[in-house]
């Protein structure tokens, strides 16, 4: 316990450097910007943002990255607030309450109450990730083959059953594609090249880096020129601080929500926008004043605020512990950190106990000047909303270009950025979820090599993969899930937990 | 006359749905078929439970299983006008901003990257960028001179900038 307060003092003074809490005021107002600017998503943002953090020392590269990341999922709240348009898919939910309350003349106010949130959220999620990551490292010492290739499973599984927002089948099928890409190249049990058809270049398999620009940078440039122009920017004629009393008479919502976007942030692949949504219908239900949902409820946006940047820290203790992407964007960062020799695992407080706690200190630091920026500067990140987007589209193509080059230096990069931007905007487009397609290229080759070394191991065998006990656990929460999304099967467990009370009233 | 009414978004979606799952059918077919053939390294003596073609295997049957599940449900979803639907989403503006952008995007890249220095390419793609879509493909009224002068601004502050910022501060090489 103590240990852990000493340890997590140090990875808070590791940070308060000149050098460093600069690269935390530049990293979290580009975060922020890029959190407004409808279109770009956090997960972009920390994609494009791994090149420029190529050559610096790994922590102060992880601590950018970070800091961009949190920004972003704060600053899409701005935009949700005074266009009603998600600035990120994590504020959709940030819509429902902060725009009526803008048009109401209040949007200082809600300004107010999400960075406020945010910053509650946020640590309500560093406060988790500090107490659960330690125990489920060690317990993940435990973990062999088998269990890995669960986890992987239930990752891909998991994360295709909640994200898909059209059917949980699109969700799966983003998760196998996502896991097929992960085939190609060399496998590593046995070195055989697999699906290269050839391409010298496809050997090494296809990188994380370039995919992702693709997806979330090209394929989001397409999506956002795709809309006609945005609409009308709210007015802010009122106070932006909030008051004790405005934000902590909702200290129950704040609560449950840190705890639900937690609790979110730890399933694999299940994103901010999930925590968002999850926390605000929770909040409906509980409040005293469900009515005013939707028509600038405070509770509401402080509900869905908090939910999302609670994510974005608990998301850091499955990607920490077991190297398992809490977020799309938390897969970004882990390929940030092989970059930078830093290996997520069971096995980072053996090797590396201080990293945790430095994360820790990262989210921290960047909480505090989210809180800090976005209470002062409201007036700067107005204009940032009025800028064109197709003045700042065509720049940000050459950034995805550049991001997708310049880790390994090969134009083949730059061409896979092209063709998963393509085909990352025909399943966007077609509401296949993204987070499902990056945990498996993430997940894949965990999968792949654990199932084989598992079956190696036992000679072909593959009982011990339904008999050990964790195993056995992971396998039938998998098959849980895979029959909930079932619909027949759905409504009728449903039904058994219904069975007596009066059906709830569809809203 | 009859004026034909507007196919909803749930019937294109499920006709476009039908379509992706004929094309996620034949995928995971072609990848059973190359994971089945995939060499079983039987000089090199492994185990057979190993084989590298296993994952592969079991993924594409998953993959066909998942398409044949979503051609089945996208086959009984109600899709009154829904091909007509679909076909005219190719022919919206939407979508012909959509092929302009990847149009600049795929010249840029595989033609001028290359054959012009990074910087020159990299202006050159901002300017087309910002003065297509200020002027040809405006959403509102229309001030050439202005949008030529930001155009010209920022293809020479966005390009340069990158260059310098990345090729050298940032010690990180260009295309």
């Amino acid at each position: 316990m103590f240990d852990g307060l000493l340890l997590l003092g140090q990875g808070i003074g590791h940070f308060l450097t000149p050098a460093a809490l600069f690269n935390v005021v530049w990293a979290t107002l580009l975060g922020v910007v890029i959190g407004i600017l409808p279109g770009l998503t956090a997960t972009m943002g920390v994609a494009l943002l791994v090149t420029l953090t190529y050559k610096m020392a790994p922590d102060q590269a992880i601590l950018t990255l970070m800091c961009v990341y949190l920004g972003a999922i704060y600053g899409g709240s701005r935009t949700a607030i005074l266009l009603n348009i998600p600035g990120t898919p994590a504020n959709a939910a940030a819509t429902l309450d902060g725009h009526p309350l803008a048009q109401q003349g209040r949007a200082g106010l809600a300004m107010g109450l999400a960075t406020t949130s945010s910053t509650l959220g946020t640590l309500v999620g560093i406060f988790f990730l500090a107490i659960i990551a330690p125990f489920l490292a060690e317990a993940a010492l435990k973990f062999g083959s088998y269990e890995f290739f669960w986890l992987a499973l239930f990752g891909v599984v998991i994360s295709g059953q909640m994200t898909g927002s059209d059917t949980p089948l699109k969700g799966y099928i983003a998760g196998i594609l996502g896991l097929l890409v992960a085939m190609v190249g060399m496998e590593t049990l046995h070195a055989h090249q697999r699906f290269t058809f050839g391409i010298p270049a496809l050997g090494g398999g296809i990188d994380l880096i370039p995919a992702m620009v693709g997806a979330f940078g090209l394929s989001e440039i397409l999506s956002a020129m795709k809309r006609n122009a945005v609409a009308h920017v709210a007015s802010v004629n009122d106070r932006v601080v909030p008051t004790f009393r405005e934000i902590f008479q909702y200290w129950r919502t704040i609560l449950r929500s840190g705890i639900i976007g937690t609790f979110i942030g730890i399933i694999p692949g299940v994103g901010e926008d999930v925590g968002s949504w999850t926390s605000y219908a929770a909040a409906k239900r509980a409040s005293k004043h469900p009515e005013e949902f939707g028509k600038g409820s405070q509770e509401g946006l402080i509900a869905a605020e908090t939910g999302d940047n609670a994510v974005v820290s608990a998301a850091m203790i499955p990607t920490l512990t077991l190297a398992l992407p809490g977020s799309a964007a938390a897969a970004v960062l882990i390929a940030a950190m092989y970059i930078h020799g830093i290996r997520p695992g069971p096995m980072i407080m053996v090797e590396n106990p201080t990293f945790l706690y430095q994360v820790v200190a990262m989210l921290l630091l960047a909480t505090l000047a989210n809180l800090v920026f976005g209470l002062s500067l409201t007036k700067l990140f107005i204009q940032v909303l009025r800028v064109p987007r197709q003045r700042l589209m065509a720049v940000i193509y050459i950034l995805c270009v550049v991001g997708s080059f310049a880790i390994t230096q090969r134009m083949f990069d730059v061409y896979v950025m092209l063709a998963f931007g393509v085909v990352g905007f025909i399943l966007r487009e077609m509401k296949y979820p993204m987070a499902p397609l990056v945990l498996g290229i993430v997940l894949g080759d965990l999968l792949d090599l654990n199932l084989r070394r598992g079956l190696l191991l036992t000679n072909g065998d593959p009982s011990p993969f339904f008999t050990r006990p964790i195993s056995a656990v992971i396998c039938l929460i998998i098959v849980f899930t895979i029959l909930m999304s079932i619909p027949a099967v759905s409504k009728r467990v449903r039904s058994l937990f219904t069975r007596g009370s009066p059906a709830p009233a569809e809203s | 006359m009859d004026v034909p009414t507007e196919p909803n978004e749930t019937a294109v979606r499920a006709r476009a749905d039908l379509l992706t799952s004929i094309v996620l059918v034949a995928l995971g077919l072609t990848i059973f078929y190359l994971s089945w053939t995939m060499p079983r390294l039987e000089a090199r003596h492994i185990h057979p439970a190993t084989i590298p073609g296993l994952v592969p295997l079991i993924l594409s049957v998953a993959l066909t299983l998942c398409g044949t599940l979503l051609a089945w449900r996208s086959w009984h979803i109600e899709a009154e006008g829904g091909w007509r639907g679909l076909a005219a989403v190719f022919t919206t503006r939407q979508a012909m901003r959509v092929l302009v952008i990847l149009g600049l995007a795929l010249v840029h890249t595989l033609i001028l990257v290359g054959w012009l220095p990074f910087w020159a390419a990299a202006m050159l793609f901002i300017f087309a960028f910002i003065m297509i879509f200020e002027i040809w493909m405006a959403d509102g009224p229309v001030s050439p001179l202005s949008s030529l002068a930001w155009a010209i601004a920022i293809a020479v502050l966005g390009g340069g900038g990158i260059y310098l910022v990345f090729e050298r501060i940032f010690l990180v090489r260009l295309p």
